[in-house]
């Protein structure tokens, strides 16, 4: 530990708001609160701050961040973002430090965030202990209150002297821009120790159980009356999870300007607004206040350990004081839950914590623009009802797309936007195919295009169909509607003449709502013609006039129908989120094991790499983990059928 | 061919218009790209032949009614500028009484032989919002209207991109600009059931929102009117505060209210 008189701290911050190569950035005030911001003198600077509106995930996470600029004509000739400079951030409390860290675990984990790590690789923190302590922090209670790590430099104000911690080479080198720097002494430390002992000890506001319970108490307490009464007072204004220091999601926006400039943008969404997870087609998977005001407290105490193994609240207690109805206090809300509920509470199981990314250890070849997106033709397109069109797709890089079946890609059109759709043709060819119903903003535009039209793909993503494991196996599938298509992807590979004998019986149920929207109609038909494979297909109704071979009532009345090896035989389900629970109600009733049902969900998958938060049921992201699951590991999920 | 594109006014005070007007530079951009064929305010030309009409205020009186519906069987695509025309405006608040009883409030000395219901001027029976006469294709809301969703709008239209608004509260955009919650400060605000897409510019100059772009598509009132009550509105004052700008939403209960009483 080093200790500078105030007097020279000062000047060194001027030092460093002089020099032009950094921008400098630190806590000041705005009314009678405090933010982070651009330091002109370091007379600005307010060590004694209890805790800014904003959290510092803005300096890595913004706003508002143009993710590309292109004109529309000639959409892959990206306009260059401007470099950014290096940024030193003065005055982060430990709790914010805490919270950085998580983000690094969230953003630098499987796939890393190139912008974010270079904003991170471009930044130097300088951590600070509290002095004064929000009213509604409650870090004490949350072991956020120290941290030996995740800093550069980190200073204790003393009065009339500063104490600085270094936390790693390139503190070290800005330190030497400081003069009149000593080694701190005893009383110094023991100063220090004091100041951190009291901001921990004002922070705790009786929170009746330990951050470690908090994971068993949500385990337990998922229909707590509690989650129905509080959210009856929720604007569902989105406030806590604007200012929450570890919400990490965001939704990404395109725009157009009148000279043909797009623009994709990406900004902070929060899941406490209605419509963060609604699809294309308008459905909106937590329509409920209650089921979104319930998710955030989830997804910082069961989902967020589930996946990354840490607690996703650090006692800030900004979403505590800027809630209006005041109903989102982690303490208040958790302390409610406890009191109501008579769960027994264990301590949360070990996982692996994985908050120990460093930032400088991070490759930067590893990091990749999470968001770009490849040149690809459209090869052909065919009509294949009112409202579906079939477009074949080959990469410009002539690469394959080399898919799973089951998998998806993101549609690109710049100015207009992203669509996620699953691939509808088995792998290994040169080209690919999609598709598209035409019911959003992309997919009317991609109705629009022709063959020769230029389209951007992201992708292949998510976790598709194991067709190793299928083999040898009795299989039946059951597709509705637009759900045969990405199982197309799955039964072409499947009866294709190279690989069938890999595989036992095949059955294919497929069903429609009427005749006209009938897909594949020419491959569906020659399916009758295959000795080895059984095929029903029906339609919910069959207007009179309307030509139809097949049966005529829901899919749900041809499973009996069939001859299977119930006990042995792999059932796939893809359809309308309203046939799932049937279909497998029927299955069980046959007597199917749960873990013999496969299923594909859908969900506002925005991103594609679990980086968004829009496709998450409970604790899986739907764009990594699925969209195919195996109904045994998501049954229990509330979330997955409701 | 570039798209016609036509302005026209009805009950409001033109602001929206002046702020296309206000375009500057811009508007060469906006010139570029279509044909403005009808604009009282920038220009004395007038035509019946447009694509895109885009319509300022509220329709009060029967001779506007006739009026508007023309409007609509010439333009292929309606627009609704500015909260007047959206929401009906401050004046939609004179629906609370009789279309006589506002007359005699607001021209106290004239004669009733000049300002009687007779008087195709002065036959106010209703307020009323556009989209309650004509059926209107896209809003551009906000009382003015922001002058870069103008472009925005007309950008998307000519992209064949449905323009879109943002359909959550104005909080989001209010604390990403990191302002201080004007709650906390002693003021009260419609924040939290306004629709966002103004970049919460009034709370970013400590006033506070009165929700001129209206209601977020499903605004959490209750817990809005419990909120302004703990912070020390009594219910006469709460609806004064929430009806500037959105008595529109509020008509019906009153209606409702009223037809109980009776």
């Amino acid at each position: 530990m080093k200790i500078i008189s105030k007097n020279d701290f000062n000047k060194f911050i001027d030092v460093l708001i002089e020099d032009e190569i950094y921008d400098i950035e630190g806590v000041k005030a705005k009314g009678n609160t405090f933010v982070f911001g651009p330091l002109d003198s370091s007379e600005e600077l307010r060590l004694d701050y209890d805790t800014t509106i904003l959290p510092p995930k803005k300096y890595f996470l913004p706003q508002y961040e143009t993710l590309m600029k292109a004109n529309i004509d000639s959409p892959f000739k990206l306009e260059e973002n401007e470099q950014e400079k290096q940024k030193i951030i003065v005055g982060i409390h430990p709790y914010d430090l805490i919270a950085i860290q998580q983000m690094d675990a969230y953003y630098l984990d499987t796939d890393i965030s190139q912008a974010y790590l270079q904003r991170r690789k471009n930044s130097i923190l300088i951590g600070s202990d509290v002095l004064n302590v929000s009213e509604r922090a409650f870090f004490g209670s949350m072991n956020t209150s120290f941290i030996e790590d995740g800093f550069d430099l980190y200073i204790t104000d003393l009065g009339n002297r500063i104490a600085i911690d270094v936390g790693s080479k390139k503190g070290e080198e800005l330190l030497k821009k400081a003069s009149k720097v000593r080694d701190a002494n005893a009383v110094d430390k023991q100063k220090v120790k004091a100041i951190q002992i009291a901001a921990q000890g004002k922070a705790k506001r009786g929170m009746k159980i330990d951050p470690k319970q908090c994971y068993s108490l949500l385990e337990q307490n998922y229909d707590s009356k509690v989650w129905d009464s509080q959210s009856e007072k929720c604007l569902a204004c989105g406030t806590c999870t604007m200012v929450c220091p570890t919400c990490f999601c965001y939704d990404v926006v395109d725009e157009i300007d009148l000279k043909n400039q797009g623009k994709r943008v990406r900004t902070w969404d929060g899941c406490l607004l209605r419509q963060f997870t609604e699809v294309a087609g308008g459905e909106i998977f937590r329509e409920d206040i209650k089921e979104r005001y319930r998710h955030r407290f989830y997804r910082k105490g069961k989902y967020m350990p589930d996946r990354l193994g840490f607690v996703a609240c650090v006692g800030c207690g900004r979403c505590s004081t800027q809630c209006i109805p005041d109903i989102a206090d982690p303490v208040k809300v958790i302390n409610l839950v406890f009191d109501e509920s008579e769960s027994i509470l264990n301590e949360q199981k070990d996982r692996p914590v994985t908050m120990n990314v460093k930032v400088s250890e991070v490759d930067s070849d590893k990091a990749k623009s999470l968001h770009h997106t490849n040149p690809a033709t459209i090869k052909r397109v065919e009509s294949l009802t009112k409202t579906e069109k079939l477009f074949e797709i080959s990469l410009d890089s002539n690469e394959k797309l080399g898919h799973n079946p089951g998998q998806f890609v993101e549609v690109s059109l710049m100015g207009i936007g992203e669509a996620p759709i699953s691939i509808s043709s088995p792998p290994g060819s040169q080209t690919f195919e999609l598709v598209v119903r035409k019911i959003g903003e992309v997919t009317n535009k991609l109705h629009e295009l022709k063959k020769g039209d230029k389209i951007g793909i992201r992708g292949p993503f998510g976790h598709g169909f194991d067709v190793e494991e299928l083999k040898g196996r009795d299989l039946l599938f059951i597709a509705g509607g637009l759900g045969l298509p990405p199982l197309r992807s799955l039964i072409n590979f499947i009866v294709d003449k190279k690989n069938r004998k890999d595989y036992g019986e095949v059955f294919i149920l497929y069903g429609c709502k009427e005749p006209c929207e009938l897909l594949f109609q020419s491959e569906v038909e020659s399916w009758d013609d295959r000795s080895d494979i059984h095929h029903l297909r029906t339609v919910d109704k069959c207007p009179e006039g309307d030509c139809w071979d097949g049966q005529v009532g829901l899919i749900t009345k041809l499973i009996p129908q069939l001859k299977f090896d119930t006990k042995n035989t792999i059932c796939t389900i893809v359809g309308p989120p309203v046939m799932y629970p049937f279909c497998i109600q029927i299955l069980e009733d046959l007597g199917v094991p749960d873990d013999h049902i496969i299923v594909s969900l859908e969900r506002r998958m925005k991103c594609g790499v679990g980086k968004c938060g829009h496709c998450q049921i409970n604790h899986l992201y739907v764009c990594k983990d699925g969209p195919v699951f195996n109904y045994k590991d998501i049954k229990d999920l509330p979330e997955a059928f409701a | 061919m570039k798209p016609k594109v036509a302005f026209f006014d009805f009950a409001s005070c033109e602001g929206c218009q002046l702020q296309i007007a206000n375009l500057e530079e811009q508007i060469i951009d906006v010139l570029d790209v279509v044909d403005i064929v009808a604009f009282r305010e920038i220009m004395t030309d007038d035509s019946e032949s447009y694509d895109i009409a885009f319509v300022e205020g509220s329709i009060t009186r029967p001779i506007d009614e006739k009026r508007i519906k023309k409007i609509r069987k010439n333009a292929k695509i309606l627009v609704a500028l500015g909260a007047c025309a959206h929401l009906g405006g401050v004046q939609k608040l004179g629906n609370q009484w009789t279309s006589k009883e506002n007359l005699k409030h607001v021209y106290p000395q004239a004669s009733s032989m000049v300002i009687s219901d007779s008087n195709p001027f002065f036959e106010k029976p209703k307020q009323k919002a556009l989209d309650e006469v004509v059926k209107v294709d896209f809003i551009l809301p906000g009382c003015p209207i922001d002058k870069g969703e103008f472009v925005k709008l007309v950008s998307a239209l000519l992209h064949g991109k449905k323009p879109s608004i943002p359909d959550y509260s104005v909080c989001v955009e209010c604390k990403k600009a990191e302002n201080e919650c004007l709650f906390t400060i002693g003021k009260f605000c419609m924040g939290p059931l306004a629709r966002a897409g103004c970049g919460a510019i009034c709370p970013t100059y400590g006033n506070e929102c009165e929700a001129c772009r209206g209601y977020v598509s499903h605004p959490h009132e209750n817990a809005h009117f419990a909120v302004l009550e703990k912070y020390g509105l009594d219910p006469d004052e709460i609806l004064h505060r929430k009806t500037m700008f959105t008595y529109r939403y509020h008509e019906k209960k009153d209606q409702n209210k009223k037809e109980e009483a009776k």
